[in-house]
C-alpha cells in the first residue's frame, strides 16, 4: 500500500477507491500532505497535462476531478484541524450577463483539487459580488470566466471595477480571466493578471499569482 | 445560363464553381442572426418592417424577404416553429420549460439574452434505463411540429429556385445535456454507458420520427440539405475522445439520423459542430456528412487553408467568416478582406457557401454584416472564355 496507489486510482476516474485509499494512508499514520501532494495533486497535474496535450478530454478530467473531490472530503477537515493552509482562497464565476458553465466549473473543480480553497458564485455574477465574496472570504484571486464575445465587455468592466476597489476599498486581489473568447492578449489589454488557455493553464497560473 | 439559387448551391456542395459564392443567412438554426443585430441592421438598411422572432429560448430573428433579396441569399429554411417545435410553458419572463421538461433560463439588462438549459428530468442520481423509460416523453409527430411547412415550402416554390434546408428538430448529445445536465452526461458515457446509449437510441428515434413527419409535409422531392448536429469540439481541442468516446458510443447513433433522412430525400447532410471539429471530419465523411458547418476558424486546427488541403476533396464547407474576432471586432474593411480571403481558399474548385461562423451576435456593427454579404454578391468565378 502506498500513496502510489491513490494516484493510480484517481487516473483510473475511480471515485469509489480514491476514498477508501486515503482512509487506509491515515490509518498508517502517512502524511496527510504527502497524501495530498504526492497522491491526489500530482495526478490531477498528470490528467491536466494530457489534457492539453489532448490526448485526454472533458469526461476524462471531470471524472479525476470527481474522483480527488471525493478523497479531499475525507482530507480537507483534517487539514483545516491541523492548520495547514490552502495554497490560496479563489472566489471564481461565470461574469455577469453570461449562464455558460461548464468551463467555470472544471477550473473549480480543478483548482480544488490542487488544494486552493474554492468559493463558487455560480454564473451571472456582477462586479460588486465578486468584490463582496472576495473581501469576506480573503480571497487571493477572483477568477471570471464567460463563453459569449458580447460577454467580453462585462469581463473588461468587472476586472476595472475590482482594480478600482483593491486602490479604495481595502481589497487585495488579483484577477483572472478565462473562456473561448478571452485569449492573453484580451488579458493584458485589460488589465488582468492572469489567463489560462485551459482549465489546467489556468490551475498553473493560479498557482504563480498566489506564490508571487 | 442564368443560375437559380438552388442550382448555385448544389453546384458548391457538389464542388463545383457556379457564377459566384453560394450565399446562406437563416436557413437553419445555427446559421442565422440574434434579433438585435438584426434590428440594428434593419434600421441601418432604412427598412422599416417588424421583426420576426424565429426562435425566442435563441433570440434569433426570421429576416424578412426583402433583406434575403438584397444579400442574395440562396437558401430558405424547412424548420419546426419556435425551431424545436413542440408545446412547453413559461414560468415566467426568463424561465421557459420546454416539451422535454428541460428547464431553460435567461438573465437580463445585457446584451445576450438567449436561453440555456439549467435544469432537466434526468439530472441528478444514477443514470439508468427505467429513469428514461419513465421520464414523459414528448410525442414526436405532435401536430404542431409540422405545422405551416406545407404552405411555407408552397409560398418559397412559388417565389423563385431556392435550396431548401431541413432542419431536424433537435438533437442527441446536446439534448441529453438539458435532460441530464452537461457534466453528468458526460461522465455517463464512461460510468453508465448503456443507459447513456440507450437515452442516445431514444433520441435518435424521435429525432427520426419528428423529421419524417415534417418531411411528409414538405415532400421529400423539395429538401436539398438535411441539417443537423451539435458540438463535438472546444475551442482548443475535442469534448471528448474523437477515436473512442465519439467514434464508439455517439458515431453510430448520429449516422442511423442521418443516412436515414438522406436516403428518405436524396438531401446532402449539412453538419454542425462548433469549436475545433478537425479531429473529427473523418468520422463525418465516414457517416455521410457531406457539409460542414459552422468552421469555427478561430478554433485550434480550423484555419481555411489546412481545411481545404486536408478535406476538401470531399467536404464542402458552410460559414467561416469569424465571429469570435473579426465580425464584432474587426472594420468593414477587414470583415471584406476575410470574406474574400475565405470565398477564395475554401470556395476553390466549389464546395463553399458563404455565412458567419454561427449565428450573427448581438453586438456584430451592421456595417460589417453588410460587408460581409456584399462581398459575396459581388464575387465571381472566374468563367472559362
Amino acid at each position: 500500500m502506498s500513496v502510489a496507489e491513490i494516484y493510480e486510482a484517481v487516473l483510473d476516474y475511480d471515485d469509489e477507491a480514491v476514498p477508501e485509499l486515503v482512509n487506509a494512508e491515515l490509518e498508517a499514520n502517512t502524511d496527510l500532505k504527502i497524501i495530498l501532494d504526492d497522491g491526489m495533486i500530482a495526478a490531477l497535474d498528470d490528467i491536466g497535462a494530457r489534457f492539453s496535450e489532448g490526448t485526454l478530454f472533458v469526461p476524462e478530467m471531470l471524472m479525476a476531478a470527481q474522483a480527488v473531490q471525493a478523497g479531499m472530503d475525507i482530507l480537507r477537515p483534517l487539514l483545516v484541524e491541523s492548520g495547514a493552509k490552502p495554497v490560496g482562497t479563489v472566489v471564481i464565476g461565470t461574469v455577469k450577463g453570461d449562464l455558460h458553465d461548464i468551463g467555470k466549473n472544471l477550473v473549480g473543480m480543478l483548482l480544488e483539487g490542487a488544494s486552493f480553497e474554492v468559493v463558487d458564485l455560480g454564473v451571472d455574477v456582477d462586479a460588486e459580488t465578486f468584490i463582496s465574496a472576495a473581501q469576506k472570504n480573503e480571497a487571493d484571486l477572483v477568477a471570471i470566466s464567460g463563453l459569449l464575445t458580447t460577454s467580453m465587455p462585462e469581463i473588461e468592466s468587472a476586472v476595472a471595477t475590482i482594480a478600482e476597489a483593491n486602490k479604495s476599498r481595502n481589497l487585495n486581489v488579483k484577477v483572472m480571466v478565462g473562456g473561448p473568447p478571452v485569449n492573453n492578449d484580451f488579458a493584458t489589454r485589460i488589465g488582468a493578471d492572469g489567463y489560462g488557455e485551459s482549465a489546467p493553464a489556468a490551475v498553473e497560473r493560479a498557482r504563480n499569482l498566489v506564490a508571487a | 445560363m442564368a443560375w437559380t439559387h438552388r442550382q448555385r448551391v448544389l453546384a458548391a456542395i457538389n464542388h463545383e464553381e457556379p457564377d459566384r459564392v453560394a450565399i446562406d443567412l437563416a436557413a437553419a438554426g445555427a446559421t442565422g442572426i440574434t434579433i438585435d443585430a438584426y434590428d440594428a441592421l434593419k434600421a441601418h438598411l432604412g427598412l422599416e418592417h417588424e421583426s420576426v422572432l424565429m426562435s425566442k429560448l435563441n433570440q434569433l430573428a426570421q429576416p424578412d424577404e426583402t433583406v434575403l433579396e438584397k444579400f442574395g441569399v440562396d437558401t430558405r429554411p424547412i424548420m419546426a416553429r419556435g425551431r424545436r417545435g413542440g408545446t412547453g410553458r413559461w414560468v415566467d419572463e426568463l424561465t421557459y420549460i420546454d416539451h422535454f421538461g428541460v428547464t431553460f433560463k435567461s438573465t437580463v439588462g445585457t446584451a445576450d439574452k438567449h436561453f440555456l438549459y439549467k435544469d432537466g428530468p434526468l439530472c441528478g442520481g444514477e443514470l439508468t434505463i427505467d429513469r428514461i423509460d419513465e421520464m414523459e416523453w414528448p410525442d414526436p409527430e405532435d401536430p404542431l411540429m409540422a405545422e405551416g411547412i406545407k404552405e411555407r415550402v408552397a409560398s418559397y416554390k412559388a417565389q423563385g429556385d431556392y435550396c431548401l434546408v431541413f432542419n431536424v428538430p433537435d438533437q442527441v448529445i446536446h439534448r441529453a445535456y438539458g435532460l441530464r445536465g452537461m457534466e453528468s452526461f458526460l461522465m455517463d458515457l464512461f460510468k453508465a454507458p448503456e443507459a447513456a446509449c440507450y437515452l442516445m437510441d431514444r433520441l435518435v428515434d424521435y429525432n427520426i420520427k419528428a423529421s419524417e413527419a415534417m418531411i411528409r409535409e414538405a415532400g421529400p422531392e423539395n429538401v436539398d440539405v438535411i441539417f443537423f448536429g451539435e458540438d463535438l469540439g472546444t475551442q482548443n481541442g475535442c469534448m471528448f475522445d474523437p477515436n473512442v468516446t465519439y467514434a464508439k458510443l455517439i458515431k453510430p447513433r448520429h449516422e442511423r439520423i442521418i443516412q436515414t433522412l438522406k436516403s428518405l430525400t436524396g438531401g446532402k447532410s449539412l453538419f454542425h459542430c462548433c469549436g475545433s471539429a478537425y479531429l473529427f471530419i473523418e468520422h463525418l465523411i465516414d457517416i455521410g456528412v457531406d457539409i460542414l458547418n459552422p468552421v469555427q476558424v478561430a478554433a485550434k486546427n480550423m484555419e481555411p487553408e489546412r481545411l481545404k488541403a486536408e478535406f476538401g476533396d470531399r467536404m464542402a464547407f458552410w460559414g467561416g467568416i469569424n465571429t469570435q474576432q473579426t465580425l464584432p471586432q474587426g472594420t468593414s474593411e477587414e470583415v471584406a478582406a476575410e470574406t474574400r480571403h475565405v470565398i477564395d481558399v475554401l470556395g476553390k474548385g466549389g464546395g463553399y457557401v458563404l455565412n458567419a461562423v454561427h449565428n450573427i451576435q448581438p453586438e456584430v456593427p451592421p456595417e460589417n454584416i453588410v460587408a460581409m454579404y456584399n462581398t459575396g454578391l459581388s464575387h465571381r468565378y472566374l468563367v472559362p472564355a
